[in-house]
């Protein structure tokens, strides 16, 4: 019992730790779009995020228990002997997380913590102590439907706070003002966050506590005490994380305009919270992009960059069986070596930890390696400067062409009709002239009275 | 093995998604679209100019003022006119937010 306490202990240790680095990593993700538009200052923004994250966690517990009672079939595995596979799992996850990390790929938190546990069961258990149909469920499909659901939502939303606010008479649009409600949006996605994220680890800890007999297992809600240290680690997590994004001022960043950073958080906050909601543990950072991506797409003149959205998408279907593979491995040492294989573990994951550690310090932190995934989605897809007119501009400017064309038309005819009725009266009043010198010519009294000339202008006529 | 999957939970995911995203965005939209008629066009200069905005420089934003504030000038609506168009931006506003509100206590105390 004593060793099961030792594992508890160490899984919860590790499980907080992974919990920190998943608020480190993604505090730019939460934040990248209010940053990018100027809504928020970076501080102001990381300080939201942590304490929204904070309050997010105590939300909702969905998620936790889809972890803790979910995917895992209790009956079919030893309990006591099942504590070191979730630790082994967890260091597959800390593990590819941090590889990520370093190395700028794109990748989830949360698939590194389902992959590392999975892989991790497999091997050290067995394929029937996994429950595929959770799995499916719950995990990998919420994790391919997700980012395409907050992308087609991102879509019509941006096309609809564009449709709404677009003037056709050039006056200020008001536009603007889509910054204030980022400040909201933005929170949101903060608050969806932590009541997602969090709740994972909430989940293993949780059920480390039920395989240890510390909890029971008909009751899988996580104590009080778990989700408070949770929520603030994952609030430290998410501070400490903010300094990245004060460094880097969000370079690299696409051009996201007010109106849609705030289409894009308003699909993002409500698909992760409805998600919470019944259960599902989604990617976050999966879900920011679609939104980004979506939103992108619903301006005029926008294209897709596919070379771009392929990369992502192999890094995120890669995130799943890569962690599961180090998990795995984590697992195989501990079958191989039993108690030996939990100190290799541990040292190991320490010696990865450090060595990552160290290469990010020598490291200098810009764009290309510490923004986040989500800014990197942003640049998938491609807006023109002046983008084209919608139909009913098109039908405007036709019709302007059409009254200029007819405009000009009447003013030539005008012209020609001026400068006919010019000459005639100038012929005319030539012909006058000369009658009437005609007339004078033969005697030496007084000129003759004005002569009426037939087809000459009257006075009353003009 | 027994693998089953619940699809109408994904369709609901999506269209409580979409209903929610829908009336905040539109609520939000009517409120600066009644502001602008109200002659109250809302310019917001970024809080900080960082080298992340792209989009707005601060010779863009004061120009902007400027033409929000000329458009205001030259705005044809009654001062009556434009007193309902405020009332009906917040009223707006305020249906956004209570949207959100009621979002939340429903994931807080509908489960």
């Amino acid at each position: 019992m004593e060793t099961a306490v030792i594992i508890v202990l160490l899984v919860i240790a590790l499980a907080l730790f992974f919990d920190f680095t998943n608020g480190f990593h993604d505090t730019a993700n939460a934040m990248a779009t209010p940053i990018a538009t100027g809504a928020l200052k970076p501080k102001v923004a990381v300080l939201l995020a942590a304490s929204l994250n904070l309050v997010g966690a105590f939300l909702s517990t969905e998620v936790s228990k889809t972890i803790s009672h979910g995917i895992i079939q209790e009956d079919q595995i030893e309990p006591l002997a099942f504590l070191p596979i979730i630790f082994a799992g967890l260091i597959g996850a800390i593990t590819w997380n941090m590889l990520t990390w370093l190395l700028g790929l794109p990748s989830s938190s949360s698939h590194a913590l389902f992959g590392g546990l999975i892989g991790a069961t497999l091997v050290g258990a067995s394929v029937t102590a996994i429950d595929f149909g959770v799995v499916l469920s719950k995990v990998v499909l919420p994790a391919l439907i997700a980012p395409f659901t907050a992308g087609v939502i991102a879509f019509l939303l941006t096309r609809l706070a564009y449709a709404m606010t677009r003037r056709y008479d050039n006056k200020p649009d008001g536009r603007d003002g889509f910054r204030w409600g980022q400040i909201f949006t933005s929170s949101l996605v903060a608050l969806a966050h932590g009541t997602n994220d969090a709740q994972k680890t909430m989940g293993v800890i949780t059920l480390a506590l039920i395989m240890a007999g510390l909890q029971d297992g008909a009751h899988a809600d996580p104590q009080l005490w778990v989700i408070f240290a949770c929520a603030f680690t994952i609030a430290l997590g998410t501070y400490m994380g903010g300094w990245r994004i004060i460094r880097t001022l969000g370079k690299g960043l696409t051009d996201v305009k007010p109106a849609q950073g705030f289409s894009a958080e308003s699909s993002t906050a409500a698909t992760i919270l409805a998600s919470s909601a019944l259960g599902f543990a989604l990617s976050t950072t999966q879900v920011a992009s679609g939104s980004v991506i979506g939103s992108g797409l619903g301006r005029r003149g926008s294209t897709v960059r596919w070379r771009t959205v392929g990369r992502i998408a192999i890094g995120w279907l890669l995130t799943l069986p890569a962690s599961g593979a180090v998990g795995a491995f984590a697992a195989l040492l501990v079958v191989l070596f039993g108690g030996w294989g939990i100190a290799i573990d541990a040292v190991l994951a320490v010696a990865i930890i450090l060595a990552l550690f160290w290469r990010s310090r020598r490291n200098q932190v810009d764009s290309s390696n510490a923004m986040s995934e989500v800014a990197d989605s942003g640049l998938a897809v491609k807006v023109k400067r002046n983008p084209p007119p919608t139909r009913r501009q098109r039908a405007i400017l036709r019709e302007q062409a059409r009254r200029k064309a007819e405009q000009e038309a009447r003013e030539k005819a005008e012209r020609k009709a001026k400068a006919k009725a010019d000459a005639r009266q100038a012929a005319d009043d030539k012909r006058a002239r000369d009658k009437v010198r005609a007339a004078g010519k033969p005697g030496t009294g007084p000129a003759a009275p004005p002569v009426d000339l037939p087809g000459a202008p009257k006075g009353d006529e003009k | 093995m027994n693998v089953s999957i619940d699809w109408l939970a994904f369709l609901q995911v999506f269209g409580a998604a979409l209903a929610a995203g829908t009336v905040v965005v539109a609520f939000y939209a009517l409120g600066l679209r009644m502001l602008v008629r109200a002659g109250r066009a809302p310019v917001v200069a970024p809080a900080e100019f960082t080298d992340a905005i792209t989009v707005i420089t601060e010779k863009e934003a004061r120009r902007a003022a400027k033409a929000a504030a000329k458009a205001a000038r030259k705005s044809p609506l009654t001062d009556g006119q434009k007193r309902v168009a405020l009332v009906a931006a917040y009223a707006s506003f305020f249906l956004c937010g209570l949207a959100v509100l009621g979002g939340l206590l429903l994931i807080i105390f509908g489960h």
